[in-house]
């Protein structure tokens, strides 16, 4: 085997490398980029007030003007939060545990049913597709007294279950799923059909593994919607120990009760910090997800 | 049918049972027990049932005050769609050039954000930002000399102050969705029009709206449909007040059904916004087959 010496690489150098990025800058946009920047920053204000103020003393939070910085920075207001006499924390895990759940049944009905609708030939497909797209349409509210209704009766009111169990019913993840499924050759699932392999595997082993980037969306958007879901937690869930943090939330900042803008805002902040690294990792599959679909988060 | 095909068959409704076990469980049935419901007075403590027959109806339709939550529905609605539409397409104009990567990444970030975090988070933030005597909003107002803004105690302004924070939230989803239909535009057709000398917004008026039109329709089908079912930011912000002012359907229903305990009147109410969701989705579609180009 033969070495070549090619001494070290050829180090990309600093300046020529910056000289680069500001070619791509053209300079007639950088109007329209501080504006959009001066904005941008307005977005985000909320969210630094949020930050900035859970991490003040109770008193500092209210003061006016408020400085843009923490003047005392402490860290008690996690604390407080952390240490209620209801538990914080099983919140947190409430509204995981809902999400994850929420999540697999999604990801799994979801791209079940769109294999069948989009590789599958039987009778009422087009019957029952369209019977999905009416349930677009229902707004959850409406559901919402018939389910508390059985829930009561079945005893499933106030547990997490009531709380996972409709949100696995997404017409939208159907939809989204079959959408790009019906956009990816058939090609595969048909040779190996002739090969003899089953339906099953050849959803497991062949449409499945194609499906990665929407899948990636579906899980993201559907475990983001149910870790925001207020209403259904709101109605299906009275005991404090099933509340999920939205509606953990309200008994938090209720007024007449004893936690400070700092603790609330320390409970907000750390409520928000998964979907911010959700963001971050995903922000490419959830984009692309909503472009082609419509969803909102 | 081929003992194949039945097998294909008896396959995919294999496929299908899972999603739809759940879709009948969750949507389709109680969708048709809200219908039952409404014909009947239930109480809510025994779950017992009274045949009524359109007494639901006469009831809900006959009061003033549910009237008065739809106007304040639509008036949220007409706010919210020019803002968060209107808004959205200003901003995916503007993005959509050549900007750097990193500065095109801090934008969507800080646009998109508050898309994703849930209504009853935020919401909190706000409220103290709009509260009347320690809000920063007020402060700063006042610093510049003007008086303070009762953001959530005027009955006059509530509604906008509710429809500050929706488009604050929302706008950043629709900016995606228009922007990538503005960079769906064939740009041959726009530089064959600069060819010609036409003015920058002749283009956008003559070329890019008929070609996104399709999808400005759907956005605003999207936050009509979205507007009659507002109820986390109002619930959390003014919960309905001051008065009724900001009261829209969905608290109506949320009120009537287990805040008063009458089950069968948040019911109708219910099933009156999905007549009105209906009737939006009808309307799109009659638009986008007459109007809408393509």
């Amino acid at each position: 085997m033969q070495t070549t010496t090619v001494g070290t690489p050829a180090q990309p150098r600093f300046w020529p490398r910056l000289m680069d990025a500001c070619q791509v800058v053209h300079w007639r946009n950088l109007p329209v980029m501080i504006v959009l920047g001066v904005g941008a920053v307005f977005m985000m204000l909320p969210f630094f007030w949020m930050f900035s103020a859970s991490m003040r003393p109770t008193g500092e939070a209210y003061a006016l003007p408020p400085t843009f910085l923490p003047e005392h920075f402490n860290l008690d207001a996690y604390e407080t939060v952390l240490g209620a006499s209801f538990s914080f924390t099983q919140m947190y895990w409430n509204s995981f545990i809902v999400a994850a759940l929420t999540t697999a049944g999604v990801v799994i009905s979801s791209t079940m049913a769109a294999f069948a609708f989009s590789r599958l030939k039987f009778r009422g497909r087009m019957a029952l597709f369209a019977l999905l797209l009416l349930g677009l349409m229902v707004p959850p509210s409406l559901v919402l007294i018939p389910l508390f209704f059985g829930f009561a009766y079945t005893g499933v009111l106030d547990t997490l279950w009531a709380l996972i169990l409709p949100s696995v019913a997404s017409p939208l993840g159907i939809f989204m799923m079959r959408q790009f499924m019906s956009t990816q050759p058939r090609e595969y699932e048909e040779s190996a059909f002739i090969d003899g392999a089953s339906y099953w595997t050849i959803f497991l082993k062949i449409s499945l593994p194609q499906m990665g980037p929407p899948i990636a969306a579906l899980s993201i958007i559907t475990f983001t919607q149910s870790w925001n879901n207020f209403v259904v937690p709101l109605v299906l869930v009275r005991k404090i120990e099933i509340m999920t943090l939205p509606v953990g939330m309200l008994v938090l900042a209720d007024p007449t009760g004893d936690f400070s803008v700092s603790a609330v805002m320390a409970a907000i902040s750390m409520a928000v910090i998964p979907l911010f690294i959700i963001f971050l990792i995903g922000q490419r599959f959830i984009i692309e997800g909503m472009t082609h679909t419509g969803i909102k988060g | 049918m081929s003992s194949l095909g039945r097998r294909e068959q008896w396959a995919a409704y294999g496929f299908l049972t899972p999603a739809f076990s759940f879709y009948l469980l969750f949507v389709a049935i109680p969708l048709l027990a809200a219908i039952g419901f409404s014909f009947f007075y239930i109480d809510r403590t025994t779950l017992s049932f009274d045949f009524a027959g359109l007494e639901n109806f006469r009831f809900v339709y006959s009061d003033p005050r549910f009237w008065k939550t739809f106007q304040n529905t639509f008036y949220f609605i007409s706010l919210a769609v020019v803002g968060n539409v209107g808004g959205g397409l200003v901003l995916a104009v503007l993005l959509n050039r050549t900007l750097p990567r990193f500065v095109l990444y801090v934008f969507r970030l800080a646009y998109f954000f508050p898309v994703l975090v849930a209504t009853a988070f935020i919401t909190f933030i706000w409220k103290f930002l709009y509260s009347n005597d320690l809000g920063i909003l007020n402060y700063y107002l006042r610093e510049i000399g003007l008086s303070g803004v009762g953001w959530l105690s005027d009955a006059r302004v509530a509604m906008i102050s509710v429809v500050i924070m929706d488009v604050w939230k929302h706008v950043g989803f629709f900016m995606i969705i228009l922007l990538a239909a503005l960079q769906g535009v064939p740009r041959d057709l726009i530089e064959a029009a600069k060819i010609d000398g036409a003015s920058e917004f002749s283009i956008f008026r003559n070329i890019i709206v008929p070609f996104i039109s399709p999808v400005i329709l759907f956005c605003v089908t999207y936050a009509s449909i979205g507007g009659l079912q507002v109820f986390d930011s109002i619930r959390i912000l003014t919960n309905g007040g001051p008065g009724d002012s900001t009261r829209t359907v969905v608290l109506y229903m949320f009120d009537e059904a287990f805040g008063v305990g009458d089950l069968s009147t948040g019911t109708v109410a219910a099933l009156t916004l999905l007549i009105a969701i209906a009737i939006v989705v009808a309307l799109q579609m009659y638009i986008s087959r007459r109007w809408v180009l393509r």
